[in-house]
């Protein structure tokens, strides 16, 4: 008993440091990362593929009907285009649904998580793009 | 059903964890497999093309080639990071100053680098977005470029020593440079050791906000083990600020088969747009616990 008491110990230990999220350019201490926020058919206002990091503006309009204006921050570029992103994944125009892990401060700003295309395709942020927060460039990141 | 023998649990769990891993490597291999197979440009950096093994021995005394660092995409190991000595009351003062970007946040950091692209500087150019670094050698000088930021080092190999004085008042002194100045010496056919002084005070020494003085004394050990795999050590020792060396990490390149790197770079006019449409609006939190990195880049 205790042997297997012990077993699920360590494997429940191994499972948490695997999954613990990690920011390679700076800490996540400036935003929550309990749950992302969904700004379901949010309208793409401006896709700026710059360093440090590649920022996703876009309009949401919420259950009052108010718009919203978001900016996301993302992976830098060089990291991204690892995982198969470029300067011309989304453009102006583009109706998505964005998963942002909003700034602790509550303005709508906030570090992107995972884009769903309206054809189903899913796309991540490199650093904090797995559903928990983790990251989900660990194939190529090295 | 119950398991009375805990040594099978633990073999049908590892069984269980290796089938996941192998389903994962499949997959990997997959992608590779149709990265590889589309066209190829002798202009791009394809971080699926991965140089093969070790390539055979390394050769004597030669490191050039275009190198591909930590999170490159390359394969290479991950990097060790820093190990603190204790700081001198002097290095506490100036450690204390320094709001570094893993705790603070691009919004409260007072990081040069992060705030205005101000250069890094020597030495954490070499454990910072180093990702690709071609090294050239002519007889006098051999020459690291950078791919982040598009800068050189120049390292001294024609028998000279470090400049005497660097810094103060006296009238023979030489200005600290952001490289500072660099002697190399072959230690053994494989081992390329480099010493620097004379640093831009103004720089830190390492992401999380430690100094340096004009006086630290860097050595680098740059190792090539195989003809693919290159390593480099580095140790910094400065006496007014720390009482012991300073051990900044060990950084693993791997060689890059068609010799290419992208751009990458930290332009100010775009620092500056996303400090203000993203980083400073964000905030800055430093009192939550910080989430992975060493304290502080991708």
């Amino acid at each position: 008993m205790k042997t297997k008491l012990l077993m699920l110990v360590v494997l429940v230990a191994g499972l948490a440091a695997s999954v613990r999220p990690s920011f390679a350019h700076h800490g996540a201490a400036a935003f929550d990362m309990s749950k992302p926020v969904v700004l379901k058919n949010a309208t793409v206002t401006e896709f700026l593929w710059i360093n440090p990091h590649p920022l996703i503006k876009a309009d949401y309009k919420d259950e009052k009907g108010e718009v919203q204006h978001w900016t996301m921050e993302m992976g830098s570029t060089i990291s991204a285009q690892l995982i198969g992103w470029t300067r011309t994944t989304l453009a102006y125009g583009d109706v998505v649904t964005l998963y942002v892990w909003q700034a602790k401060t509550k303005l709508p700003v906030g570090r992107f998580n995972k884009v769903e295309f309206s054809d189903g395709t899913v796309m991540r942020d490199t650093q904090t793009g797995a559903d928990d927060g983790g990251r989900a460039d660990t194939d190529v990141r090295q | 059903m119950k398991m009375r023998n805990p040594r099978v649990g633990a073999i049908a769990g590892l069984a269980g964890v290796l089938v996941l891993a192998a389903l994962a490597a499949a997959q990997n291999t997959a992608q590779n497999t149709a990265q590889n197979n589309a066209p190829r440009s002798p202009w791009k950096y394809y971080p699926a093309d991965r140089a093969t093994g070790d390539g055979g021995p390394a050769p004597k005394r030669d490191l050039s080639g275009t190198w591909a660092g930590p999170a490159s995409g390359s394969g290479a190991p991950r990097q060790k990071g820093e190990v603190v000595p204790p700081l001198t009351d002097l290095g506490k003062q100036l450690f204390a100053r320094n709001k570094p970007l893993g705790k603070y946040s691009p919004g409260g950091t007072n990081d040069p680098h992060s705030r205005y692209c101000d250069p890094f500087g020597f030495p954490q150019n070499m454990t910072q977005e180093i990702r690709g670094m071609t090294i050239a050698t002519t007889p006098t000088r051999t020459f690291l470029l950078l791919q982040y930021m598009d800068l050189w080092r120049e390292i001294w190999t024609d028998g000279r020593a470090l400049p005497a004085v660097v810094g103060g008042r006296s009238k023979d002194a030489h200005d600290p440079k952001y490289n500072g100045y660099s002697i190399g010496r072959w230690e053994d056919d494989s081992t390329f050791v480099v010493e620097t002084t004379g640093l831009a005070p103004e720089t830190w020494a390492t992401k999380s906000g430690y100094p340096h003085t004009v006086e630290a004394r860097v050595v680098e050990r740059f190792h090539r083990s195989t003809h693919n795999d290159l390593s480099l050590n580095i140790t910094m020792t400065d006496p007014k600020l720390y009482t012991q060396p300073f051990f900044l990490g060990e950084v693993y390149f791997r060689w890059i088969p068609n010799q290419q790197v992208d751009d990458f770079t930290c332009i100010p006019s775009e620092q500056q747009l996303y400090l203000k449409e993203m980083g400073d609006p964000a905030g800055s939190d430093p009192d939550a616990a910080t989430q992975g990195g060493r304290g502080g880049r991708p």
